[in-house]
């Protein structure tokens, strides 16, 4: 296990706490994804959801790195998360170096990224699957069981927290998060345009910067950027690091 | 993975405008007869972001979509609201009718229960409200539901192709369909709309003629507004491509994915 049996008390208290009724589902998954490297001792974490097309969107990563491998992943419509979801069972492969035969353009983008191994854990409500969580690492090995474990109460945690602390709701409503959780993220992904070229930043400073002006604010992330492509808010560059 | 949805989603559209090129009207018929609905009704946002009524399967429903705007209350003008769908399955329950007094009386009076109200949107680009009207009282069935998704999808993109007079051929629409919920795509729509100082529909129409003008897909528009190496003007009509060098060592270069992206 790598990560102390306090610390993992704190997240799941941050994040249960994160649950209240103006929640923000993009935020809270995007520190679901930094949780899940930090806890379990992975270098990224990427989270993906089905969409009403059944085809798997991006919502959250907790690197860039980790984002352009999920992407080539959705691209090329193969991969450790496409098996967990369709299959609805946990994927992985110790060594990327040797799984060319598997998925081979997942494995090129994961292998020049730095990843060596790979873990792929569903995202069940009852018998539905509605996405997947992708842990990356740059060593090879298997992780142990207990990290397993881990990994995977985090990604229930995932779940419960786009179905909204409704899991034993009606399948209606679990629909109409997740078209919540997608749409968000467009949203953002519009507001990271907008101000790439607003303040001449790239996107993922951009994310950063509205990010980080939501937390201070105390307001929804999606609010946030919704208000930044209707100009109703200005934001203006963070100030250089010291 | 269930491709499928969109498909059968597309072809239903197809078999309603029997050989014409789809528009929004056969789409909102193709959704009211794939949920067995007694009707559907479109409602689009003019400038100034107003909803107003534009398109209804029959009298009757046009009547209850104008009512609800008239009236100022109705499903159909809270999900534009609250961007998220809006589902009441029986117009007599006593939610309803606490929620809507006057919209539940109209249309228990002409025999709709469920009422189903879906943004047609993306993002911060919202066209209009797809609303669909049930004589049964009772909820969707999730696939009901999910298609009732597609469907809002569909016109949101067949929206933004009848603002610009275009009438593209099925299988480019599909295709833009998927490619549309690419993250670069959303993200040029924002880029360009900070430059042009336009909305982001507006935006995203843009990026969606200039890619029909020049035969290349929404994607690498997108890409290209989001590398600089594409800058649209006001004129879309004159928007030209310039040369590109595709770099062999740039993973996210649109032409090595090219394939694979029409496929997604």
């Amino acid at each position: 296990m790598s990560a102390s049996d306090r610390r993992v008390r704190e997240v799941f208290i941050e994040l249960s706490d994160t649950l209240v009724d103006d929640f923000d589902v993009i935020e809270f998954l995007d520190r679901l994804a930094a949780h899940c490297s930090e806890l379990l001792g992975v270098s990224a974490c990427g989270i993906l959801l089905a969409d009403h097309h059944g085809a798997l969107n991006l919502v959250a990563a907790s690197t860039e790195q980790a984002r352009l491998v999920e992407l080539t992943q959705l691209q090329t419509l193969q991969g450790p998360c496409f098996e967990a979801f369709s299959t609805g069972r946990p994927v992985q492969h110790p060594d990327l170096r040797n799984a060319h035969g598997r998925w081979p353009r997942f494995t090129a983008a994961a292998v020049s990224g730095g990843y060596l191994s790979v873990q792929a854990l569903p995202m069940r409500l009852r018998d539905t699957v509605l996405g997947a969580v992708n842990l990356f690492s740059r060593t090879t090995g298997e992780l142990d069981a207990d990290t397993i474990t881990l990994g995977q109460a985090l990604a229930d945690a995932a779940t419960i927290g786009i179905v909204h602390q409704r899991a034993l709701a009606r399948q209606e409503i679990v629909t109409e998060q997740l078209q919540n959780a997608l749409n968000s993220r467009i949203l953002i992904e519009q507001a990271k345009g907008f101000l790439s070229h607003s303040l001449d930043i790239d996107v993922d400073d951009a994310f950063a910067l509205m990010r980080s002006y939501a937390r201070a604010n105390n307001r929804r992330l999606t609010e946030v950027a919704d208000d930044i492509v209707q100009t109703r808010l200005t934001l203006t560059p963070a100030p250089a690091p010291e | 993975m269930d491709h499928d949805r969109s498909a059968r989603v597309w072809g239903a559209i197809r078999a309603v405008a029997d050989g014409a090129s789809p528009s929004l009207a056969h789409a909102v018929s193709a959704c009211a007869q794939a949920l067995s609905a007694a009707g559907a009704g479109l409602a689009m946002t003019r400038d100034g972001g107003l909803l107003e009524p534009v398109l209804a399967t029959s009298p009757e429903i046009g009547e209850l979509d104008e009512l609800q705007f008239e009236l100022g209350e109705g499903p159909s003008g809270e999900a534009a609201t609250i961007s998220a769908p809006v589902l009441n399955p029986d117009l007599a329950g006593v939610a309803a009718g606490r929620r809507w007094p006057a919209f539940a009386a109209a249309g228990g009076a002409r025999g709709v229960r469920g009422v189903f109200a879906f943004p047609v949107a993306a993002g911060a680009a919202r066209v209009g409200v797809l609303t669909v009207y049930r004589r049964e009282p009772g909820p969707l069935q999730r696939e009901q539901l999910e298609e009732a998704l597609v469907f809002a999808d569909a016109l949101f993109v067949l929206a933004l192709d009848s603002r610009h007079g275009v009438s593209p051929d099925l299988d480019e629409v599909i295709g833009a369909a998927f490619t549309a919920r690419r993250a670069e795509v959303h993200q040029a729509a924002g880029r360009l709309a900070s430059q042009q100082r336009i909305s982001v529909t507006d935006a995203l129409l843009r990026l969606r003629a200039h890619a029909y003008s020049s035969g290349l897909s929404l994607y690498t528009v997108a890409v290209d507004v989001m590398s600089d190496r594409l800058h649209l003007d006001g004129d879309l009509a004159t928007g030209g491509h310039p040369p590109r060098q595709p770099d062999p060592t740039d993973p996210t270069d649109p032409e090595q994915d090219e394939k694979e992206q029409e496929e997604d």
